[in-house]
């Protein structure tokens, strides 16, 4: 405020300067030569009086009339601004619900998935160890089978093998001793023999 | 040529009969006290015309000084100054278009004039007292007493803040005052040398045309302070301190 204060003196003198540069204007009426014209109070009454009349004028219309259609252009676009945003609110949660059942529908469909394949699983894995246990039963059956088969080729072989030791018993008494013997005498000795070397 | 204080001078437009022994004329003052008032209401009505939800140019404009002053009182007289919006922001429209309407060439300041601006910032200051007086009866005289100070140097201090605040309305109104006057005066000034030096005057021309768009910040920063300081005296006697 002071340099403002100063600056109005400054500006003043300078006027002054400046009227007596142009030679003055010798017609400034008596305002200019009465100094400031802020200073007169005669103009007082009047200059209060308009303004009290404009002040409370201008008040009244503006309070009245025109700020509350400001107000309610604000009002309204606050309103609007809240609804908007209630609804992206709701829309968002609408949203997220439809994000939530999809995912529960995807997590189901995984777990019934997994289920059958589980199950599946478990089927197959059944069917092998079934069949497993099948094959096994019937290896075993021919592994029987075939030891049986070999127990009796042996049976006969060594039976053939008797016989054939037998005849030649019987043959070789024969011819070294000259003795005919039976045939049930020669399988006796042989099995006498056997015994013995058993 | 007229002086640079000539713009200042109180000519009667339609003059009336005194009343009361007092001269109650319509001047040039009256005149673009008036054209204020239609100023304001216009470009608030006007900018309100279409109500638009997405505001327009002249909307915006009108929208802007809306939240201005409204921003204004809630940050410094907080949510019980907003009952006072309406008395606010028509002093801030009635001192901003003075201050403004005074820079068209040729036209009045009726700001420029210590009585108007002292009128004002008497009448800011007397409705802000009274309502302190109101609102918290004897208790709003503690406002003279500062917080912390010893009780020693009360006798020193309370004078000084009474006299501190009833200084309020004298620089209330002489910082406006001064503000259009040193303005006003310092273009005219300008203006005079730019014609008296010829060729020369190019230079105070510049100057000139430079100093203008200082006042019209000047103009505009003025009717702010005005009405900021309105608003933190009127949170004194709101709510004392």
């Amino acid at each position: 405020m002071r340099t403002a204060s100063a600056l109005a003196a400054a500006s003043v003198l300078l006027a002054d300067a400046a009227r007596a540069a142009t030679g003055g204007d010798g017609a400034g009426g008596e305002a200019t030569s009465g100094g400031l014209p802020q200073l007169d109070p005669s103009s007082y009454p009047s200059q209060i009086f308009w303004l009290i009349i404009a002040f409370a004028l201008l008040y009244w219309l503006l309070a009245k009339r025109a700020l509350p259609r400001v107000a309610d252009i604000l009002e309204t676009r606050q309103d609007r601004i809240a609804a908007d945003l209630d609804r992206a609110q709701s829309l968002r949660q609408e949203a997220e619900e439809a994000m939530a059942r999809h995912e529960k529908l995807v997590a189901d469909a995984q777990a019934r998935a997994r289920a059958e394949l589980d199950a599946a699983n478990e089927r197959i894995r059944a069917d092998a160890a079934r069949q497993e246990a099948e094959l096994e039963r019937s290896l075993a059956r021919q592994l029987a089978e075939a030891d049986q088969r070999i127990a009796a080729a042996r049976e006969d072989a060594l039976k053939a093998l008797e016989d054939v030791a037998r005849d030649a018993s019987r043959e070789a008494v024969g011819r070294l001793v000259g003795v005919d013997i039976t045939t049930e005498e020669a399988a006796r000795v042989v099995a006498d023999v056997r015994k013995q070397a058993a | 040529m007229a002086g640079p204080l000539e713009q200042f001078v109180i000519k009667p437009i339609v003059p009336l009969p005194e009343v009361a022994g007092l001269d109650l004329s319509f001047t040039n003052s009256s005149l673009w006290m008036g054209l204020a008032v239609i100023a304001s209401y216009s470009l608030v009505m006007l900018g309100t015309r279409h109500a638009e939800l997405v505001p327009g140019r002249l909307q915006s404009i009108v929208e802007l000084a809306y939240e201005f002053v409204a921003s204004m009182i809630r940050e410094n007289a907080g949510k019980e100054g907003m009952a006072y919006f309406p008395v606010i922001f028509t002093l801030f429209m009635f001192v901003l278009l003075g201050n403004t309407l005074g820079m068209i060439p040729g036209s009045f300041t009726f700001t420029s004039h210590i009585v108007v601006t002292f009128a004002l910032a008497a009448a800011v200051f007397v409705g802000v007292t009274v309502l302190g007086f109101a609102k918290h009866g004897a208790k709003f005289a503690t406002l003279f007493v500062p917080h912390g100070a010893p009780t020693a140097i009360l006798p020193l201090l309370v004078p000084i803040e009474i006299i501190s605040y009833c200084v309020r309305p004298i620089s209330l109104s002489v910082r406006l005052f001064v503000n259009m006057v040193a303005g006003h005066t310092m273009l005219k000034v300008f203006a005079t040398f730019a014609l008296g030096l010829g060729v020369l005057g190019v230079a105070p021309l510049a100057v000139t045309v430079a100093i203008t768009g200082l006042e019209f910040v000047i103009a505009f920063l003025q009717a702010y302070i005005f009405t900021v300081l309105t608003c933190i005296y009127l949170n004194d006697a709101l709510h004392l301190h």
